[in-house]
């Protein structure tokens, strides 16, 4: 029998606010243990929640670029269970009315036709503390950082639409793109921004029917979450042709043994609605205003990419799916740089300099001025491609321009015909072998003495020029 | 003053140097003020001391207010067993006293003590600072020994609170009162509240409405057939808000922690098992059971909640106020469950419920007759405030 998935995601996104969602302490949960506390956070006697506005601005402009529908009343509930990462004795959370509803994502499946995934609701809920379990001694001890308590998270429920692995990354890494753009989020995996649980049922291929599903958590990348969910579509496509029944639980990914595991149940408390957290009710003009708040997003992006300049589709994809990528390729543009150099140079030479570097595009001393600076050097030839490389190098470790690195370092290419005449009959005279290989037909020796040529200029020869000069010194002898 | 106070101050607010002497204010502890044992007379807070002032509080020390000490209280404020909430006025000690109005609490002390005790309309004075139990329907209540410091507190106090965002997004209530004339006032008399009364008191209720009449007042009979369902709507909301808002009492941030735990879990149980008392642990028990097994019961009260409002409305619009009883002479004087104190509110907790002001207006002194409660819609406070001296007034022959 042949199975097939029924894969729902549930995804909780800190957004990235100053603050805490019901206090002004900093949303800084890096900062020292308990730093970023004060009696709200900590739910003190006679405290009363503060809605912070920013975060329901920014959850508001995460819903819109999901395309989800924001509700024009929204509340809180109480999500009742006791433990010691949760100050209150319940999270507040939206359960009942959630503050948008709908939407979906558009990704290519594994044929690269267009598939939608839809969003069920979109709600807005705190975080809870961390706890840390060490030993004192011998004796267990637990202790409590209540600077995550309070945190802005929105949790995004899709529907049971998703059928593979493929889905489910792709529909991450769209969602990523998409809280980006937003201004919303990171959404990080690694850094614990975005934080996924999958549901997963199998069925046999071709029948509707819903089976008992299992909840898998503790991925911490999206790749993560494709290995997770193919696992457990084996394992449980292997108990249903066992005969076995599938009950419902959740287990956790072990990334090591690349494989899940049952965890202990986790309590399900109730949901209450609360009596203090304020009701949200958003007017037309209010959703409009934050609707045109949204910048150009990645797919219409993309698109325009593809139609002004001349991108491949796959290349548009690329640059518009970071929008500080796209946003440095279209400054870029603007200087005077060609669309193809520009997409050439970021993601050949610029992306992995910054990678080797652990620096973000964000933070780059080579800003998109100083760039287009050195690819005009160079498309007006005054360097070759190779000085270019070691000036990009040099941007990072000096804040000079790149004429000045050229001159101070001696960059400027030699296209003096006369000059690379006299250097190329040296080469050639003691690389008289590769010179008769070459006679003798072995076009493979004509690289060698290119490079014999740019290595006795210390690399600043213009290429171009050494090619004209030999193809006439060589072939009149072939 | 020891049966009457938990604490007194080392010495009283030394007071600005000219300001005439405001009014000398005892505060029940389930009212923050900075630095005092305000424990809510409960051992989940014992040792607390508060690190603000509730904004009642400040505000009434803005005011000139002295503040002559905490009274004493049962767990939370709930009820009035172990309560001392009117002594203070009725000893003299002070001229305010502010306690939390859960059900009913500070028009039953202010019967109790024979004062003036005052339910303000939820939503007009800011709950920050309050340590209660059921957030949607308690709210600070103010006892006196008669209508003017009332009046002051709630000048010095209501109003929008940008520490409170549960206040309702509304304009300070208009204060300035307003005249109450006999020949064109229409008095409300609940029947349903009436039947609710045994016997010889419905009819002693019946006979001191005589008076008003007497004074120039239309009577009118108005019907709220749910009546009793106030008070059940009351319960199983109430102990549902009051368990959460226990939820906090973890001895894991403040508290005192019980000793000899292994982990966590028992932890929780020893020191949640010993911060509260009995009535409490019951009640909290009864917001648990709704919570986790009958959580429907729950929905239908709140959704029976929503028909007594309109039910109420209904009725505070026939008539320019409401009078009703205040207090059960059937319920038994002490409580030690939650049903004793719900027979005790039977006739005050519908003012929680839907979030109106009430008064309790005590008989002239001496005399052997039920004090009225006055109520009527939401945010007409100094009105019924205005009534009640206006009433006063004739009572004691005046006017």
């Amino acid at each position: 029998m042949e199975f097939e998935a029924v894969i729902g995601l549930e995804i909780h996104i800190e957004l990235n606010c100053p603050t805490k969602m019901f206090c002004d302490c900093p949303n800084d949960p890096g900062a020292a243990p308990n730093a970023n506390t004060c009696p709200i956070c900590l739910w003190f006697p006679g405290a009363i929640p503060q809605f912070s506005q920013a975060a329901l601005e920014k959850a508001a402009l995460l819903c819109l670029a999901l395309g989800g529908e924001l509700q024009p009343r929204s509340a809180f509930d109480q999500k009742v269970y006791y433990y010691p990462d949760l100050p209150k004795g319940y999270q507040l959370s939206q359960a009942h009315h959630p503050l948008s509803r709908g939407g979906g994502i558009d990704i290519a499946d594994e044929d690269g036709a267009r598939k939608r995934l839809r969003i069920h609701h979109i709600h807005m809920e705190e975080d809870v503390a961390k706890l840390v379990h060490e030993l004192e001694g011998r004796t267990p001890i637990s202790l409590v950082d209540f600077n995550r308590a309070g945190a802005p998270l929105v949790e995004i429920v899709t529907e049971p639409d998703l059928r593979t692995p493929h889905h489910a990354m792709e529909f991450l890494k769209v969602l990523r793109t998409q809280g980006r753009y937003a201004g919303a989020s990171e959404c990080s995996m690694e850094n614990g921004t975005m934080r996924v649980d999958a549901n997963i049922s199998v069925r046999p291929r071709g029948t509707e029917q819903m089976n008992t599903k299992v909840e898998v958590k503790n991925m911490n990348s999206i790749r993560h979450v494709g290995d997770a969910i193919a696992y457990e579509i084996g394992r449980q496509s292997a108990a249903v042709q066992a005969g076995e029944a599938v009950v419902l639980h959740t287990r956790l990914w072990d990334p090591d043994k690349k494989a899940t595991f049952p965890m202990r149940a986790k309590f399900e408390g109730p949901c209450i609605p609360d009596p203090a957290a304020p009701v949200i009710e958003l007017s037309p003009a209010w959703i409009e205003t934050m609707r045109s708040r949204l910048p150009e997003m990645p797919a219409p992006r993309a698109e325009r990419f593809v139609s002004r300049y001349g991108l491949a589709g796959e290349e548009a994809t690329y640059l518009s799916a970071d929008p500080e990528l796209a946003a440095y390729f279209e400054a870029l543009i603007e200087a005077g740089i060609a669309p193809r150099t520009a997409m050439h140079w970021l993601t050949t030479q610029l992306a992995p300099a910054l990678k080797d570097r652990g620096r973000e595009l964000g933070n780059s001393p080579v800003t998109p001025r100083r760039l287009a600076a050195l690819l005009h050097l160079l498309s007006r030839d005054e360097i070759n491609a190779q000085a270019a490389r070691e000036v990009l190098a040099a941007l990072f470790e000096s804040d000079a321009d790149p004429e000045e690195i050229v001159r101070s370092r001696g960059f400027r290419q030699v296209s003096d015909r006369d000059a690379l005449g006299e250097l190329i009959d040296k080469v050639l005279e003691a690389n008289q072998t590769a010179v008769n290989d070459y006679r003798n037909g072995q076009d493979k020796a004509m690289g060698f003495i290119i490079g014999q040529v740019m290595q006795a200029s210390r690399g600043k020869a213009n290429p171009k020029i050494i090619r004209e000069i030999l193809a006439t010194k060589l072939t009149s002898g072939r | 003053m020891e049966t009457i106070f938990a604490y007194l101050p080392p010495r009283t607010d030394p007071l600005a140097d000219g300001a005439p002497p405001g009014l000398r204010t005892a505060i029940q502890p389930c009212l923050s003020v900075a630095g005092w044992p305000t424990d809510a007379g409960a051992p989940a807070l014992a040792d607390y001391a508060a690190l603000e002032d509730a904004t009642v509080v400040s505000r009434l020390r803005q005011a000139g207010a002295t503040l002559v000490g905490l009274t004493r209280t049962g767990e939370f404020g709930f009820g009035l067993t172990g309560s001392q909430a009117g002594m203070a006025v009725r000893s003299g000690a002070a001229d305010l006293e502010l306690v939390v109005d859960l059900a009913g609490e500070s028009r039953l002390a202010a019967a109790r003590a024979g004062i003036w005790g005052f339910k303000p309309s939820w939503g007009t004075v800011s709950r920050f600072g309050v340590i209660g139990l059921i957030p949607s329907m308690e709210c600070c209540g103010i006892l006196a020994g008669d209508a003017p410091p009332i009046g002051e507190f709630l000048r010095a106090a209501a109003g929008p609170d940008e520490r409170d965002f549960s206040l309702p997004d509304e304009e300070a209530p208009d204060l300035s009162g307003g005249r109450v004339a006999a020949g064109e006032t229409t008095v409300g008399v609940v029947v349903e509240a009436l039947d609710a009364l045994p016997s010889p008191a419905r009819e002693a209720f019946r006979a001191s409405l005589a008076t008003l009449t007497a004074a120039g007042f239309a009577l009118r009979e108005v019907s709220l057939p749910d009546f009793p369902l106030f008070a059940l709507v009351h319960q199983i909301v109430g102990a549902v808000e009051a368990s959460s808002s226990a939820g906090r009492y973890d001895s894991v941030r403040y508290g005192r922690r019980s000793p000899g735990a292994k982990n966590w879990n028992e932890m929780y149980l020893l020191s949640r098992g010993a911060a509260f008392g009995t009535l409490l642990k019951s009640y909290l028990f009864q917001g648990a059971y709704f919570q986790f097994e009958a959580y429907e019961a729950y929905e239908n009260a709140c959704r029976i909640r929503a028909r007594l409002l309109a039910a109420m409305a209904a009725a505070t619009s026939q008539a320019d106020f409401l009078v009703l009883p205040a207090t059960n002479p059937a319920a038994p004087a002490k409580a030690a469950t939650p049903e004793d104190i719900y027979a005790q509110s039977r006739f005050t907790a519908f003012a929680n419920v839907t979030g109106q002001p009430a008064l309790y207006l005590p008989p002239p002194s001496g005399e052997d007759r039920p004090g009225w409660q006055l109520t009527g819609p939401r945010r007409s406070d100094a009105r019924l405030l205005a009534a009640g001296e206006h009433l006063r007034g004739i009572l004691q022959g005046g006017e």
